[in-house]
């Protein structure tokens, strides 16, 4: 490898093709990574579906069919307190439910690598700067973030989106900074700052292809929790407005009627669960893979 | 060591300075004038609303009146809610109390059951035990608390009427009724955070379990709970304490839920009441108190980091 003459992408192109497909064979080696895949793979797919999968509309309400149990006749799971068809609900419900996860993890990506690599690449101001920001950030929880959008805009999905997005800010931020001091002392960075290399170029081509497993990783982390908090805010009434299902909203008018159909509780909150369980599952996989020193 | 104190301690000082003008610009980038969040009323004549931009200082330049309010949150003077009418620091001082020792309780059940589980999957890796661990930790990360709440009032109060549904009664009213009362959302909350510690104590402890000292200890012929204890874990403890301090604002947001869950009367729900009410002074003192509270028990945290990481308190930097 000539670095000195050709300071551009060889090293990362080297070092990623021939692990892509060790890569695969080791991931399917472990079975509770490939289960988390599959719980995913099932969810984005019912999600996409939803409207060949369900059988009833998710909004109308069928008042002769108040609070039927489970396997009452059309309606497997029963129906909630407006007669609509819980199995559909649930279906419809897993849209919004993703949409928040990988909505806020994707918008606090795209804000905080560049925010981290160019503090870890520069040091000095830029890095006092965006550590600062992340220490505010941390210092709300990200309720109160919702709670402050909330009173500000007034209640809606795209506020639980940036809600959730600026909350995963610092964990991202922290992630490609820490990857880009790393990085930064290694032969390939320091030939190509020795040889001129334009700083955009070294910071775009260098150092952020090289850092996609630790945010892979991170990504899977950040999902399941995006999942939790949306869930969490659509409970307290902050989130995917009634009648649009949400689990989380589910949850919350299912309270009221625990003591005598106690059901139209379980089934959103095991829906959360299993698909939270699966994007846990898959990031403890994935991380095994890149980092073995975490297992 | 006293130069890294101090460095943290400005640091924290200025995160505090940043996140109150957060606050203070967040009422004020409520849609209508600020006299209406402040007060609740709408409905002004042009010359009550100067009054009233008169009294609460809103005519002046924002630095003047950001230097006032900073003045007046000092001397403990955070308004009234224009909903009861009743002082913010009399509310704040009558759910604080009750959020307090639900998070307290749940930290000390979450340290219970997280440090001791992970220093067992640590020691046993690889065996059941190891395993069982790390699959309740999983359990504890991927469920919603607020459903896990909802799932024990099903089966503790609604099927086995073991214990109450929701309310509160005060301790000093009945110690009893008051443990029935909180222990239910306490475990909810706790287990939470114990899946995180279990995980972040199991890593830590595999971690020094490899090192040379560790290997110097069990050559020494120390026993094994010395080695493990005294030599593996107080090391571990270092990055479990950072974690602990990061959990704590994550675990003031399930605060809120469990509040509202098992209907206690904390800082929670007078939150969530003010959002639905548009009680801005209320939101106001409550989200300037939480960064007060995150921000001093991270500073905390890093003191205690110091205290066992030898590494930090001679060299006076994080390694």
């Amino acid at each position: 490898m000539s670095i000195a003459t050709m300071p551009g992408t060889e090293p990362t192109v080297v070092l990623a093709q021939p692990s892509r497909q060790g890569w695969w064979r080791r991931f399917r080696r472990r079975p509770p990574a490939v289960i988390g895949l599959a719980g995913v793979v099932i969810v984005v797919l019912v999600a996409v579906f939803a409207p060949f999968l369900a059988h009833y509309s998710p909004i109308v309400s069928q008042f002769g069919h108040v609070l039927e149990g489970p396997f009452s006749p059309g309606h497997i799971l029963g129906t909630d307190e407006l007669g609509r068809d819980e199995l559909s609900r649930l279906i419809y419900g897993s849209q919004a439910t993703l949409e928040v996860g990988v909505l806020a993890t994707l918008l606090a990506m795209a804000v905080a690598i560049p925010i981290g690599i160019a503090a870890g690449y520069y040091r000095g101001a830029m890095d006092m700067i965006a550590m600062r920001i992340t220490d505010v950030v941390l210092a709300f929880p990200f309720l109160l973030i919702a709670v402050g959008l909330a009173a500000i805009f007034g209640p809606s999905l795209q506020n639980v989106i940036l809600a959730l997005g600026i909350a995963q800010l610092p964990g991202s931020v922290r992630i490609a900074r820490a990857e880009a001091m790393a990085l930064r002392e290694q032969d390939f960075v320091q030939a190509a700052i020795v040889t001129g290399v334009k700083d955009r170029v070294i910071l775009f081509r260098h150092l952020f292809p090289n850092m996609l497993s630790p945010l892979l990783v991170q990504a899977s982390v950040s999902i399941p929790a995006a999942i939790l908090g949306s869930a969490l805010l659509s409970y307290l009434g902050l989130g995917v407005q009634p009648p649009t299902p949400s689990w989380g909203n589910m949850l919350a008018s299912a309270q009221t009627y625990l003591y005598n159909d106690p059901w139209i509780a379980i089934f959103p909150g095991v829906a959360i669960f299993l698909t939270t369980l699966s994007f846990n599952l898959l990031g403890d996989g994935l991380r095994d893979l890149f980092d073995p020193s975490m297992r | 060591m006293r130069a890294y104190l101090l460095r943290r301690a400005g640091i924290s000082l200025l995160t505090l300075i940043i996140a109150s003008i957060v606050v203070f610009l967040g009422v004020r980038a409520v849609p209508g004038s600020p006299a209406t969040a402040l007060t609740g009323n709408t409905n002004f004549s042009p010359a009550a609303l100067a009054a009233i931009n008169r009294a609460y200082g809103l005519d002046n330049p924002l630095p003047v009146q950001y230097v006032d309010w900073v003045g007046q949150v000092v001397t403990g003077h955070l308004g009234s809610s224009p909903v009861t009418g009743m002082p913010v620091t009399t509310e704040l001082g009558n759910a604080f109390p009750i959020t307090l020792e639900l998070t307290v309780l749940s930290m000390v059940i979450a340290l219970l059951l997280g440090i001791p589980t992970g220093i067992l999957a640590a020691i046993r890796r690889g065996r059941s035990a190891d395993y069982a661990s790390n699959a309740a930790a999983l359990f504890g990360l991927s469920i919603p608390s607020f459903w896990f709440g909802i799932m024990l009032i099903l089966l503790l109060a609604v099927v086995l009427k073991w214990l109450p549904a929701s309310g509160f009664v005060s301790f000093s009213v009945n110690p009893g009724q008051n443990l029935a009362h909180i222990i239910m959302p306490a475990f909810v909350l706790g287990t939470g955070v114990a899946a995180v510690l279990m995980r972040q104590t199991r890593s830590g402890m595999l971690e020094t379990l490899r090192q040379d000292y560790v290997r110097t200890a069990r050559a020494k012929g120390l026993s094994e709970w010395v080695v493990i204890l005294k030599h593996s874990l107080r090391n571990s403890l270092v990055t479990v304490a950072t974690v602990i301090g990061l959990q704590f604002g994550i675990l003031l947001s399930g605060v809120a839920v469990t509040e509202e869950v098992f209907g206690l009367p904390g800082i929670g729900q007078l939150t969530i009441n003010a959002v639905f009410q548009r009680d801005y002074p209320t939101i106001q003192a409550v989200a300037l108190l939480t960064a007060v509270i995150v921000i001093v028990i991270n500073l905390l945290m890093d003191f205690v980091y110091m205290v066992l990481s030898p590494k930090v308190r001679l060299a006076g930097e994080p390694g």
